[in-house]
């Protein structure tokens, strides 16, 4: 290592050691810190309930908080140091004494650190709320200790500083549930926002957005009567209710950062309802109001994020068992196709056969000079032929390789009835297999991914290959494949006139890892079965033994005749 | 008569195009698109090979080749397989099979091939068309002179074959120019040539 390079290393150790890595990338973050905590300040001076000195919700603590929480730790310094102007600018306006501006600086921070460490204590790394845990957690570190503790050295601090006549405990209390609300509306907005998958959102429907947007216009217009009217007009307790099923709707279809987007809209505008006089908390003693709307709200904030949260979980666990699922189908199709690979090197070697000996022939007749046009036409156009043959094989083979996004569409069973035929052309006639298709005419369509379903036929007919090529002479090898209308659907059935099963064996079959195959992992019927549950229908086999074994794969009719 | 190759292949694609280049190489084809055809044809008296594929539906290409044989048609079997496994290939051999190649064959293997098994066959008949005329000759014969023929050839002398058979050298002489003569034959080195090169059946 040169001499350059020791310097730069040593360099390089000082910035990890000391966070100033962070700085170039993080100067420009610590300023958008910096104005959302000065324009925040200002949104909680607008929720302020005058004369009463204390905001029933003060946001700049909530987001300095969620803001740690996104945050590497070696970059808190640096954003906390980053707030101090804002904080200064923001508050120096209101007529504050500098001392006691100072002091309020120091037991936001306080909150912020104290939440953002016991947060992080359990989960490291960016925080979000996708889980029981973490939210569970975000809600007693972030929104409850936190304010708890900070709310002790903030009294002291106001009492110490001289500021206002309000007593010790009393100062406590209001500050810790306005921030207590702060953090349950603000934190879950910044952290579900800051974790928003941008790239995706190019896939959302519009369908989606819409019902979004109906959601957001309809939860202004309830909360607008109900908390920003005249409230002796209409007033009964049972209102307040009104807001709550829109609040379920966006927990239970747009997860966590619906509800807190949700709950965010509707706190806004309960609270600037009662900062003007209007809704069900005005007209009395403005500290009252406040821990009226900071009661309500908190406690219509926490079920329904947790929900939401539970929600969002449940829908994950799925998908991600259905991820898993297309995983292991995938890898087992792939298994399936190296075991055809014999058979599918006889289909690529057919064409090429009848390429290359199309064009050696036209050599030896240009060779001969006995070329006629015509003779070299018709090879042409059998080499044309045989090329696009070729492509087929290849296409197909593609197509079950790859590994995609489930494609559901609207399909005729008897097109895959042909493909995986074709594919297994050169399997049977290598395995001397005869091979029958009784395609049934006019059959109802039915919905469902082409490849899953490739699969499951091709797993069907290699076994039924399998089994006769062990167990069956050459000449009685016979495989039918069937298709027919039946219970409201399709009926595939895959018939082989191998040495079949003992009736209760079938069943058997399906269980993972069971196989009667010497090299069998016994995975391919059980995959299979999944395959066709997922797309509601039914998998099973039949037969005596002796007589051969039947598989039937059943897939109800689609509704859309696409 | 003419050497012709038979082709059969169920692929209709794959067997124009190897009728087309072994005709454009100068061979008299003719296609069969299945071994029942190939079966059905009659052309087994033709002298030439056959080139097909090892594994067909309904018959496979070693069956078929039992089947020929098993029908009286001598001519030499090339294999052509576009999985090119090997125990098919040695099964192949074993049966007989005078090639084995795998899909896609080059045009000069298969010109070879084809040159090869022609060539066998040529000759495989002339043993056989030569077998038949000693087999003709010797069915002239008298039983004596069949025992003295096996003594000739043995290489006995006139008086060990006289003392063998009990009779006189001198007889022993009249029968063996007699038989010399049915067999059309000037000397005994031409007779040793032609009995072990035939080998004829219904010796000894």
């Amino acid at each position: 290592m040169d001499s350059d390079a020791l310097a730069r290393d040593r360099l390089g150790t000082a910035k990890r050691r000391w966070g100033l890595r962070a700085v170039p990338e993080g100067a420009a973050a610590a300023l958008v810190v910096a104005l959302a905590y000065y324009l925040a300040a200002h949104l909680g001076f607008a929720f302020t309930l005058k004369p009463h000195p204390i905001s029933t919700l003060w946001p700049p603590n909530a987001l300095l908080l969620a803001v740690l929480l996104i945050a590497p730790a070696r970059t808190w310094w640096w954003l906390l140091a980053a707030v101090l102007p804002a904080h200064l600018a923001a508050e120096l306006q209101s007529g504050v004494p500098t001392a006691m501006v100072l002091g309020w600086y120091a037991s936001n921070c306080s909150e912020a650190l104290i939440g953002a460490a016991l947060v992080r204590a359990f989960i490291p790394g960016p925080v979000r709320l996708d889980s029981l845990r973490s939210a569970g957690i975000f809600m007693l570190g972030a929104a409850f200790a936190a304010p708890l503790l900070s709310s002790f050295i903030d009294a002291a601090l106001v009492r110490f500083i001289g500021w206002g006549d309000e007593a010790y405990w009393e100062l406590v209390r209001s500050r810790f549930s306005a921030n207590v609300l702060a953090e349950l509306i603000v934190g879950p907005l910044i952290l579900t926002w800051a974790a928003f998958p941008w790239s995706r959102l190019r896939k959302v429907s519009v369908a989606r957005i819409a019902e979004a947007a109906a959601l957001f216009v309809s939860l202004i217009l309830v909360s607008l009567a109900v908390f920003d009217q005249p409230f002796e007009a209409y007033a009964t307790p049972a209102l307040f209710i009104a807001p709550l099923p829109f609040l379920l709707w966006a927990a239970v279809r747009f997860g966590p950062t619906g509800t807190a987007s949700a709950l965010a809209a509707m706190t806004v505008m309960t609270i600037w309802g009662a900062v003007h006089g209007l809704g069900p908390f005005a007209g009395r003693e403005p500290p009252e109001v406040a821990r009226d709307m900071q009661l309500f709200l908190s406690s219509v904030a926490v079920p329904l994020l947790l929900l939401a949260v539970v929600l969002e979980q449940s829908v994950r666990i799925a998908r991600d068992a259905h991820d898993q699922r297309r995983q292991v189908a995938h890898l087992s199709r792939v298994a399936m196709l190296g075991e055809l690979s014999g058979g599918i090197a006889h289909e690529l070697n057919q064409p090429l056969t009848a390429i290359l000996s199309n064009a050696q022939a036209a050599q030896h007749l240009l060779a001969n000079k006995s070329a006629d046009s015509d003779t070299l036409a018709e090879i042409l156009q059998d080499i044309v032929v045989a090329d696009q043959r070729a492509g087929e094989v290849i296409r197909r083979l593609h197509a079950l390789f790859k590994r995609g996004e489930a494609q559901l569409e609207v399909l005729d069973v008897n097109e895959v009835v042909h493909e995986v035929l074709a594919i297994v052309r050169g399997e049977l006639v290598m395995r001397s297999i005869d091979a029958v298709a009784q395609l049934g005419e006019g059959l109802p369509r039915v919905r469902g991914d082409r490849i899953e379903l490739q699969q499951v036929l091709l797993n069907l007919v290699v076994n039924a290959c399998e089994a006769m090529s062990a167990a069956t002479p050459a000449r009685a090898r016979r495989l039918t494949v069937r298709s027919r209308a039946a219970e409201g659907g399709v009926v595939v059935d895959v018939v082989d006139s191998g040495p079949g099963f003992a009736a209760g064996q079938y069943e058997q079959l399906f269980e993972p890892f069971y196989t009667t195959k010497p090299q069998g992992l016994g995975l391919g019927l059980s995959i299979s079965r999944a395959i066709i549950r997922a797309h509601r229908g039914r998998l099973w086999g039949s037969g005596v033994p002796g007589k051969g074994a039947s598989f039937h794969v059943l897939l109800p009719a689609s509704p859309d005749k696409g | 008569m003419q050497a012709c190759v038979s082709v059969v292949d169920d692929d209709a694609l794959v067997l124009r195009s190897m009728g087309r280049l072994l005709r454009a190489a100068g061979f008299e084809v003719r296609t069969y698109s299945s071994p029942q055809d190939l079966l059905g044809g009659r052309a087994g008296g033709q002298p030439g090979c056959v080139v097909m594929d090892l594994s067909m539906p309904g018959l496979d290409g070693l069956e078929l080749q039992r089947e020929l044989a098993a029908n009286g048609d001598p001519r030499p079997v090339i294999f052509v397989s576009a999985h090119g496994s090997i125990t098919s290939s040695v099964e192949a051999m074993k049966a007989g099979a005078v090639d084995f190649l795998t899909k896609p064959v080059d045009a000069r293997q298969l010109i070879g091939a084809v040159n090869a098994a022609i060539e066998k066959d040529r000759r495989s008949r002339e043993t056989q068309a030569q077998r038949s005329a000693v087999d003709a000759c010797f069915a002239t014969l008298t039983p004596r002179e069949r025992e003295v023929l096996d003594r000739v050839v043995a290489g006995r002398l006139n008086k060990q074959i006289a003392a063998e058979l009990g009779t006189a050298e001198k007889t022993v002489k009249v029968h063996r120019a007699s038989m010399m003569r049915k067999m059309q034959v000037d000397s005994l080195a031409d007779l040793v040539r032609i009995w072990t090169a035939t080998r004829s059946p219904g010796t000894g």
